[in-house]
Order: structure tokens, then sequence, then C-alpha cells
């Protein structure tokens, strides 16, 4: 009779690389269930830098309900508790690897959830949101300390950027993206020209922008190398009659302005149905509204998830 | 008549001295094989020590299923799934001889069962389908429960 230890194979003397191609398919809810818990090759392998480039929490989204007080955002407690516990194993399994951090504009994290993530990913390179009602300028500044190897971020619609830039500036030597999700005006690409002088990838893509704004950029922005304004609402702000006007087309003072960019990406088309979604969503773009996952394009490619 | 394909045979022997002969066309499905057949190694038998019997015969069934043209894409679908329905110490022996043998599209299936074998189980059922001993240390016990609590502190 054959001794049944000897028949079954050991599965955890598998190859990491073996273990690590599996684990590749997995996305964060898979990997963070329970393989880092099966025994200690497993985990090691769990560990694998290859697995902790990117930190996707795109698909997931806090349980919310506006209110009237400040935040103005409430969060389920159990809701934040998921986001805590995925954090905490995926961060302890990075070991500090990761570069790219991505979350959803609907996740509300608080000062202590991005303090605690900010301190783990000290080699970040890429944030992509997440929504930051719940953060406090403090602890955005912290985070920003952490993360001195930061070179693009994508951020949601905030009400007063200036010291973000300003941290930004002081922390991040090679930041040199920036895609914004919310309006464009006078004052913010007064910011953008003060603080990030050295830009060279700015999306606006799908929000309304001032004119003046826009000149601003391209005459302040000297080391900016691509412009994507597609599907934007280009306004011009005068007192007298309207207090707005839509500026349809983009003139040609403009135009001669942005030729000296490598890329100046545009799109005010009619028939196409981003710029009516601006347009119908009076320049802010209501992403809930539309396809799962249609925030996450863009025409430039390295802004795009 | 002439053919466009070799008639060459390709012998294989197993780790437990099973010999196998097969046409070099379905052979050479297996990328380690045909550097073999290349670099001319492949006149005398090719022994195979680290894939034993039943698990070659599967490989070179699997291979020769998809060198013949007439079989249709919805029969191989299905072969290709009805093929992966193995216990977990044949799956394991498949795994380790499609590592090592290279075969296209073979290694990649099995890697998706396995995937598919995990996915949302609870490390408990996971050792116990694929035979695993727990050896955290405990201080590493110690390290995952924490890691599992539902507060940072």
């Amino acid at each position: 009779m054959e001794d049944c230890y000897s028949i079954v194979r050991r599965w955890e003397d598998l190859h990491t690389d073996i273990l690590v191609k599996i684990f590749q398919s997995f996305d964060i809810f898979e990997l963070t269930k329970g393989i880092a818990h099966v025994c200690s090759a497993w985990r090691m392998a769990c560990c694998d830098p290859l697995l902790w480039k990117t930190l996707d929490l795109s698909m997931l989204k806090s349980d919310f309900i506006m209110i009237q007080l400040e935040p103005y955002v409430y969060v389920n407690s159990r809701s934040d508790k998921t986001l805590t516990r995925l954090l905490k194993i995926s961060l302890s399994l990075s070991r500090g690897n990761i570069t790219s951090l991505i979350f959803h504009f609907n996740l509300y994290v608080n000062d202590e959830q991005l303090t605690y993530t900010a301190e783990r990913c000290p080699r970040l390179r890429r944030l992509v949101l997440p929504a930051w009602n719940r953060i406090k300028k403090t602890g955005i500044c912290k985070a920003i300390r952490a993360w001195k190897d930061l070179e693009s971020l994508t951020m949601p619609n905030i009400a007063d950027p200036p010291y973000l830039m300003e941290e930004i500036s002081k922390n991040c030597k090679n930041f040199s993206k920036l895609k914004i999700m919310g309006p464009c005006n006078n004052s913010f690409a007064c910011t953008l020209a003060t603080h990030l002088p050295k830009l060279k990838v700015l999306s606006l893509r799908c929000s309304i922008i001032e004119k003046d704004a826009l000149i601003i950029i391209l005459d302040s922005l000297l080391h900016l190398e691509v412009l994507n304004i597609s599907h934007c609402l280009l306004i011009e702000v005068r007192l007298r009659p309207a207090p707005k006007r839509v500026v349809g087309e983009i003139d040609q003072s403009i135009r001669e302005k942005a030729s000296r960019l490598r890329e100046f990406i545009t799109c005010t088309k009619d028939s196409c149905i981003m710029c009516q979604r601006t347009k119908n969503d009076d320049g802010q773009i209501r992403w809930y509204r539309y396809e799962e996952g249609l925030w996450k394009t863009d025409e430039v490619s390295s802004l795009a998830l | 008549m002439s053919s466009s394909k070799s008639n060459k045979i390709v012998k294989l022997e197993s780790s437990d001295n099973k010999t196998f002969e097969v046409e070099e066309a379905v052979a050479v499905q297996s990328e380690t094989l045909k550097n073999m057949v290349d670099d001319g190694c492949a006149n005398d038998t090719i022994p195979l020590p680290n894939v034993n019997g039943k698990i070659l015969e599967m490989v070179l069934g699997w291979c020769k299923k998809h060198v013949d043209e007439t079989v249709t894409g919805d029969e191989l679908n299905k072969y290709e799934a009805d093929f992966l329905d193995l216990d977990q110490a044949d799956l394991y022996g498949l795994l380790m001889a499609a590592n090592f043998l290279n075969v296209k599209g073979l290694l990649d299936r099995v890697l998706q069962r396995v995937a598919d074998m995990i996915k949302g189980k609870k490390p408990e059922e996971i050792r116990r389908i694929f035979n695993i001993k727990n050896d955290f240390t405990p201080e590493e016990e110690e390290e995952i429960r924490l890691e599992n609590a539902w507060a940072f502190d």
C-alpha cells in the first residue's frame, strides 16, 4: 500500500515563479482573501514585487450619503472597515514596492487611512484620486511629504488647490504629470504657473475651462509638452451682458500659442458624445451617470488607466 | 507524392521507462522538444526524467489534438475543459510537465485552472484541497492575525 503522502504532491514546493504567475491573474480581493495565509512559501510568493507595482482599488466605492455639514459626506462604518482591512493586508504584502496607487472617485478615504497608506508606499510614483472630502489639508500634505518620488497625479475636484501644489513643488522633485477632474479657473492656472512651472503633461478633459486660464497655462508653463482639453467647455468670464459665455471654437491666438506643444489635444465637436455630456452636466461631468470605468480614459496614454 | 510535413518520428521515454513515439509535428508543440529537434538532438530516444508515463501520455494527447486540423473550435474548447478536470495530484504533475516541456497554451490553461481552484477560498480550504501543511511560526501567525484586524492598531 503506497503511503498517501508520497502520492500527494507538495504544492507548497511549487517554484515561486509559478505561484507568482498564478497570483498575477488575481484582483486585489482575491489576493488579500487568504492565499498569503496558506503557508510560508505561498506568503513569500504573495509578497513578490511583481504583484505589487500597482495597487488598484478602483473597483472599491464607499457606501456613503451626502450630508449638509462638513465634510459633506457620511461613510458607512462597515464600508470604512472593509477599506481599512484591504489596505492593511495589501500594504503589508507589498513591502513598500507599490509605485502606482489607483482609487475610485467615490471612495471617501479618511486621514488615518491616507496617512497609513502614504507611510507604506514610500516609492509611489503615480497617484490616482481618491475623493478628498474627508481628508484635512494637514492629512494630504503629510501624505505628499511621504511621496518624494511622485511623478503623476490625477486629482479630484477640490475647492482650494494652492496648498497642494505648493506641497508638491516642495517635496516632489520629479513631478511632471497632472490630470484634473474638475474645473480650471484663472486662480488655479496661476497656482500651476507659480508652483508647478516645470509641468510637462496636463489633462483638463471633460471640464469647464476659463479661456484666460488656458492662456495663462500656455504662456507660463514653458516646459509643457502635452495639453489635453478634449470635451471641455471653454468659457469667457464677462460681467456684461451675461456672466459667462461659452466659447465654441478655440481661436487662432490660442492655437498659435499651443503650436509649440508636442501634443495639443482638443475636441469640441457637437457630434461628440463626451462633449455633449460635459455640456449637459454644466461643465462638471457626472461620471457616476455613465458607463462604469469611463472616467479612466484619457487621450493622453500616460494618464489613462 | 511529396508532403510538406516531415514524417519523422520522435521517441520519448518517461521517468517510469514508458516509451512513446509521436510525429515530429506533434512533438514540436513543446518548445523544449522543438529546440532539441532543431539542434539535432532528437535522433535517439529523448529521456524525460521529470515526467511520468501517465502525465506524458496526457500531454502528448493534448499536442495531438492541437495539431489535428479536423478538430473544430468548439470541440477543442470542450476537450480542453474536460482535460483539466483532474485531481490535484495529477494537476500538479501536469503543471510540472507543461512548465518543463513548455507546451503552447497548456501551461496557461493549467495555471488558470489552479487559479480558479484557489480563488475565493479561505486558507483552511486551500490547504485541504492541495494538502498543504500550515508551517507558520507563532510569530508569523500573530503578524497575520494583526494584518487581518479591522482597525489600524
